[in-house]
């Protein structure tokens, strides 16, 4: 009976079921396009500026920033992917805890100061109104990020002066405790300490980071810090990458009750997307990213959540979305599962650009603040690479000491001896 | 008898009266008419040493108003009439390989900071016209010197950084070699030659300094590294706080041949008010020291002349010049000696302020184009502490 039907019926029933389904997918990806259009991606971490310093040594005059192959972020890409504005993380490594870290951060600050300044799409931003206007100007916001308090070697100067270059935001830790906090993955066993919180000091970081206007990044730390950070701080903070622990138990991830005390300090946790800590195995999917946006909705909502890719700083990432610019399939994954167009602009940057801007307040309402004199006890931080600067006896080195008083030395011996020598 | 004796007396009062004597000087109020027509711009100042070492960098224990241990206290900055002063940040070579960086930062913070407590005193600037901005508040103009390339442990990154933080000149040695350059002490042998003056990474942050407008202070450098600097340098340099060696023999004194490539690049000595290297022994008074102001005009001509006291540096001051509230009766002493006003102020800063606008003009004349070597190679020393 069927095949004596005519080919129009056939075309109709064609289009009446299957056109529908086409047109769907169709829209939903449009959709997203469109909300990242009005709404494009801040992202809260990125580790481009250490692929450069591994593969090109930081010289980016070996670079072209629009097309870079080893690594899965570049201009072309992030335009594609909707990134309006990328946290960039000038991160160095805990092995150079107590030896160079302080000098080797400084050139990572300079890298990405280079680089925003050398790319035309690109431009750094230190300001919420410079953030906003960029958007206007079409141009990429760079932010600068410092990635483990071992960077600052307990110096609330270096704190300050790494502000002044333009950092906006740091991560308490990376993975090893410092002298004044503690991580959430210690792989290298130095500072370990009973209690798992933050010590006076590390209290004082906390403040003078309010006090200045940089943003606390409890990322990495351990719960116990992070709470304790939480607890402290007089602005909102940030998980600037860091998922959910229900869904994958991984302890960089940030279990319910914690994230219920971020949101109540009106806070932002921007998932990561690093495989690992998605699925907690080596493979993961969309879906399996989306899982996390919408656990962690249910428990504090959408007003809390923000993206923090980790592109450049993991070694795998989701089926689908490899690199930076593949952020509109997370959105249009959202979407299917019914999220609010609002929700997903805040999401996108709306919820960041409000942290920003009572971080901003917070360091306003502070003019009446000095800055902080705290310092570490000697103690805590004594090493080999660390000059005692207690030490009441270090003097200047004048070259008439250094020079006389060894020639004195000579010449009192060789008398002495001549002496005895004639007397015999 | 006694009527003589009594006019000696009176008389002898009289001349000991320094007030009386100070107050009808025409040549000290003729210096202070000059100094408040033109800025004096002071190349060293190591107070923010003093501070670290005395007070651990704690400003709330510190009233600069009344502090009585230092040279410098404001009073006696007043009183001097300084117009404008490059603090050192100073970190001591022992530093070098170990927390160097750390600490400086540290005392770019802390004149930060000092700026900050006292805003009536003191004006934090980066460039000339800021000195002049300055000046015209009745404020001290605030600028920082780094003394000492191992502040930057070999890296331009570094460099640039500190170039943001304000810092405005680099000494490129203090009195220890670097990795890429040798200290003033290979001069008279306490120290060995390692890079012949300047290694390649040496004259590439030469290059890179001139780009970014940042000074280049040869202040502890030995003569190779000055020839070498003098020829490459497309800016003028200074010398921030180095006197002349034809008038004391020291190391730390610049040569009668540097002053004329000196001259001849139009750059700067800032004579160093520190006896040992002013008479090349424990004592000295202002007439000494107008002395080398004078040899350093017969050789290379007033206009690469300037003040570079190295107070609260130093163990030992001329008589005269204990503090910086002193210095007046320096220029008093020039003018006394025939000095014109015109000489006169460009010894105080019309000169430091030709050279700085020149560093500037040379930064705005360069391309875009940061270091091609950005990391020193390798050069066999102990180099356990970088990660690299």
């Amino acid at each position: 009976m069927l095949s004596g039907w005519p080919v129009n019926m056939w075309l109709w029933i064609l289009l009446t079921f299957i056109m529908p389904l086409l047109t769907s997918a169709y829209s939903e990806k449009e959709r997203a396009q469109e909300l990242m259009d009005r709404f494009p991606l801040i992202d809260g971490h990125n580790d481009l500026p250490l692929k450069i310093r591994v593969y090109y040594n930081n010289r980016l005059s070996q670079i072209d920033l629009q097309k870079i192959s080893k690594a899965a972020t570049d201009i072309y890409r992030l335009r594609a992917g909707s990134v309006q504005t990328q946290m960039f993380a000038a991160y160095v490594p805990c092995g150079a805890q107590e030896k160079d870290a302080v000098m080797l951060t400084l050139e990572q600050i300079d890298l990405v100061r280079r680089m925003c300044n050398k790319a035309q799409d690109l431009e750094l931003v230190t300001t919420y109104d410079d953030l906003t206007n960029s958007m206007m100007k079409q141009k990429i916001a760079c932010l600068i990020s410092i990635e483990g308090g071992h960077s600052i070697d307990s110096s609330l100067a270096v704190l300050r002066m790494f502000y002044e270059l333009g950092v906006r935001s740091m991560s308490l830790t990376h993975n090893c405790n410092t002298p004044w906090a503690e991580t959430s993955t210690d792989l290298y066993g130095v500072f370990q300490r009973e209690n798992n919180s933050l010590t006076p000091f590390g209290k004082s970081v906390v403040e003078e980071m309010n006090r200045l206007g940089m943003i606390v990044d409890l990322s990495h730390s351990s719960w116990e810090t992070a709470s304790a950070a939480l607890k402290h701080s007089r602005a909102p903070v940030i998980f600037s990458h860091s998922s959910s622990h229900s869904i994958c138990d991984n302890k960089r991830n940030v279990p319910d009750w914690l994230l219920r005390e971020l949101e109540q300090k009106n806070g932002l946790i921007m998932v990561n997307l690093y495989s690992k800590f998605i699925s907690c195995g080596k493979d993961a999917n969309i879906s399996d990213v989306a899982d996390h946006f919408d656990h962690i909705k249910k428990i504090i909502g959408a007003k809390s959540i923000g993206i923090g890719g980790d592109f450049d700083g993991a070694d795998s990432f989701p089926q689908g979305l490899q690199d930076v610019s593949k952020y509109p399939a997370l959105i249009q994954e959202l979407l299917k599962r019914n999220w609010s167009e609002q929700d997903l602009a805040d999401v996108l940057r709306r919820n960041f650009l409000r942290v920003f801007k009572e971080v901003e307040n917070v360091r306003d309402n502070s003019k009446h603040l000095i800055p902080s004199e705290d310092q570490i006890p000697s103690e805590k931080v004594k090493n080999l690479c660390r000059l005692d600067r207690q030490n009441p006896i270090l003097q200047r080195s004048i070259s008439g000491a250094k020079f006389i008083l060894p020639n004195l030395y000579l010449m009192s011996s060789l008398l002495l001896f001549s002496s005895i020598f004639m007397n015999k | 008898m006694w009527r003589q004796v009594l006019v000696a007396l009176c008389l002898s009062l009289w001349i000991c009266s320094p007030d009386l004597t100070l107050a009808e000087d025409p040549y000290l109020n003729r210096a202070y008419q000059l100094m408040s027509e033109t800025p004096l711009i002071d190349g060293h100042n190591d107070l923010p040493w003093q501070l670290r070492m005395q007070f651990n960098n704690q400003l709330n224990k510190v009233n600069l108003d009344t502090l009585e241990t230092t040279h410098t206290n404001i009073p006696k900055i007043k009183e001097g009439r300084l117009g404008a002063q490059f603090w050192a940040a100073y970190v001591p070579c022992e530093t070098q390989y170990k927390d160097a960086v750390r600490q400086t930062l540290e005392q770019i913070d802390v004149v930060h900071r000092m700026c900050e407590k006292y805003p009536d005193t003191f004006k934090f600037v980066t460039t000339s016209q800021g000195i002049m901005d300055a000046f015209k508040e009745n404020k001290t103009a605030s600028l920082i010197g780094v003394e000492g390339g191992h502040s930057i442990d070999s890296s331009l990154g570094t460099l640039r950084t500190m170039y943001q933080l304000g810092v405005r000149y680099l000494t490129l040695t203090h009195s220890c070699n670097t990795p890429w350059a040798d200290n003033w002490r290979v001069d008279d042998g306490s120290d060995p030659i390692q890079s012949g003056g300047l290694s390649p990474f040496g004259k590439q942050l030469i290059v890179e300094m001139n780009r970014l407008g940042m000074l280049i202070d040869l202040a502890h450098v030995p003569v190779s590294v000055m020839n070498q600097t003098l020829t490459m340098s497309v800016a003028p340099v200074i010398f921030s706080h180095s006197s002349a060696y034809a008038v004391c023999r020291h190391s730390r004194n610049v040569p009668d041949e540097i002053l004329l490539k000196v001259k001849e690049k139009k750059g700067i000595v800032m004579v160093n008010f520190y006896n040992d290297y002013v008479t090349c022994s424990q004592k000295a008074n202002i007439s000494d020291v107008a002395d080398h102001f004078d040899h350093i005009k017969k050789v290379g001509g007033a206009e690469i002349i300037g003040f570079g006291g190295d107070y609260d540096g130093v163990p030992r001051t001329p008589e005269g010049l204990e503090d910086v509230s002193k210095v007046p009766n320096l220029v008093a002493e020039l003018l006394r000696r025939g000095w014109t006003d015109e000489e006169v102020k460009a010894a105080l800063g019309n000169n430091l302020l030709r050279v700085m606008s020149e560093v500037e003009r040379v930064r705005t004349q360069s391309t875009n184009n940061p270091g091609l070597c950005e990391r020193v190679k390798r050069c066999g020393k102990d180099n356990s502490d970088h990660t690299g």
